[in-house]
């Protein structure tokens, strides 16, 4: 039973972390039907910079309960870097997919030694902080509180990012504009501000992801890889476009993985990538995906 | 309030449209007419910006639209229903019909904006609360139509808006734009059947392999042979 809920905690703790990205991933194909390699970067980055953050933040004496709140603003302000990388992205919106895998791809690679020259390759950890909260009793199982924060944060995010889509004028505008640009255009819509919004949106989701983690790992140069590999089983097992997809994709992955780490550590990545080609034979356009013609 | 003169506009590397002169005043109704692939849609897709044209001037309430893009064309005042209505499916009707109100701000407010193209296609009130994807074809014409209207435009340009529609709902349509050309709005409108022309047309130009064959009224039209041949031939080949 304690195992049982071990990996339950452990695996919804990562899924949390997983949506983010991959809420951030889909937000962004959604509208501007870019597949962004480079969602792995901005999870990483949002890591390295969270750790430069509580490091700046305890050197001028924050009490140590701040630092939840400090990675998440950390998250968000890194996330800006969202809006010159659009800059570049917007030379092939128009252009064939092979084009947009290329330059997000080129762009993991070139983050990766950004963050080589800033950080170093020596992977930065955070421990002291992911005690700042204590341990909570969860039903005869000892667990960090801050998992079961970052666990409340992960879906506080996701019921502002539905109600943001759904209920505000910015939110039907972002929806319009993904379904049919052109027209959006003809009726006063300036696409290409909203595609710049959403993209640093998209960031944000990865960068505050990607913060919130480090208390629990380090960050390290592998990480951007890492974690594409992993979000591109939850978009793929979810299905592309879809946010409840991230959402279910981002469970059955950060579950499998939890599972596997504890039943046989070897088999984490190839007992993901099981379920992706298992969903890929069954329903290839993914558990919530709209089948592609 | 729009003149268009020696409009030139290549696709793909063909002439699709070789100098066109087009002209509309404020309250006109003008038609454009013309068999399919004539150059109609073409036409409109300059005016709002989608396409840029190789030669040729459209200007619009003293400002030059070429070279402007789609949304500043729209903000300026020009309200566009395009032929395949293009509702958002993923929006509510209602919501179809008040975006246009968040994108440019006019001197009437936004709810009468709304209530304005709900008087024009009474109908549509029964569906405000209806996603875009569960319209009928004619249903979602007149959310297109209803749309550009909410923008509260100077020129209304309405591509081909009977097209592919059932003969019942075709009077609709007509009722609707009746009430918006009462309502002294400009309208430019494309049409390939001149049997669907309303008989309250001002004036109306021909269009021929990108070219303007005629322009007059609808009268002297159907004294032209040459332009009848043209846009009636058609007609017959759609009843065979």
């Amino acid at each position: 039973m304690t195992v049982f809920l071990d990996v339950l905690l452990g695996g919804v703790f990562h899924a949390a972390i997983l949506f983010l990205v991959a809420a951030g991933l889909q937000l962004v194909f959604g509208v501007q039907k870019v597949i962004n390699l480079a969602c792995g970067s901005f999870y990483a980055l949002g890591a390295y910079f969270g750790i430069t953050a509580v490091g700046l933040a305890s050197a001028a004496g924050f009490p140590a309960w701040t630092v939840l709140p400090v990675l998440i603003l950390a998250g968000l302000a890194i996330g800006l870097v969202g809006l010159p990388v659009e800059r570049i992205l917007r030379t092939v919106y128009r252009r064939d997919e092979s084009y947009q895998l290329l330059l997000t791809f080129g762009l993991l690679l070139m983050f990766q030694d950004v963050f080589r020259f800033f950080w170093g390759a020596t992977p930065r950890t955070l421990d002291n902080a992911y005690l700042a909260y204590g341990t909570a009793e969860f039903m005869g199982l000892r667990v960090p509180t801050y998992n079961l924060l970052v666990i409340a944060a992960s879906i506080a995010i996701a019921v502002a990012l539905g109600a943001f889509l759904q209920k505000t004028r910015t939110g039907r505008i972002i929806r319009a504009t993904a379904e049919n640009r052109d027209m959006s255009e003809g009726l006063g819509v300036n696409s290409s501000r909203v595609f710049a919004a959403v993209f640093t949106v998209g960031c944000m989701l990865g960068t505050v992801g990607g913060a919130l983690v480090v208390p629990a790992s380090a960050s390290s140069l592998e990480m951007a890889v890492e974690l594409v590999v992993e979000a591109f089983a939850v978009v793929v097992i979810g299905g592309l476009g879809s946010m409840r997809g991230a959402l279910a994709g981002a469970l059955i992955v950060g579950l499998i993985r939890a599972a596997a780490i504890m039943v046989l550590p070897e088999a984490e990545i190839l007992s993901i990538y099981l379920v992706v080609i298992a969903v890929l034979i069954l329903r290839p356009a993914g558990l919530f995906g709209k089948a592609m013609a | 309030m729009l003149s268009i003169s020696g409009l030139k506009v290549d696709i793909a590397g063909s002439r699709i449209l070789s100098g066109i002169d087009l002209a509309v005043e404020p309250g006109e109704l003008v038609c454009l007419i013309g068999r399919n692939g004539a150059g109609k849609t073409t036409t409109f897709r300059s005016i709002m910006g989608y396409r840029k044209p190789v030669a040729g001037s459209i200007r619009f309430a003293g400002k030059e639209l070429i070279g402007r893009a789609p949304h500043e064309i729209a903000q300026m005042g020009v309200g566009f229903s395009p032929e395949e209505s293009e509702v958002y499916a993923d929006l509510t009707v209602a919501e179809n019909l008040e975006l246009p109100t968040w994108t440019r701000r006019s001197k009437m407010s936004e709810k009468d904006r709304v209530e304005r193209s709900l008087t024009v296609f009474p109908k549509l009130r029964q569906y405000l609360h209806r996603g875009g994807a569960q319209l009928s074809g004619g249903e979602r014409k007149m959310v297109s139509v209803a749309r550009a209207l909410a923008l509260d435009p100077s020129l209304l340009l309405l591509d081909e808006p009977f097209e592919g529609l059932s003969p019942a709902i075709i009077p609709v349509i007509s009722e609707g734009i009746a009430s918006i050309r009462a309502m002294g709005q400009a309208v430019l409108m494309a049409e390939s059947n001149v049997h669907h022309l309303p008989d309250y047309v001002d004036r109306l130009y021909v269009l021929e392999r990108g070219e303007m064959i005629f322009s007059g009224t609808l009268a002297e039209a159907y004294r032209d042979k040459a332009v009848m041949r043209v846009i009636a031939g058609e007609v017959e080949l759609e009843h065979t």
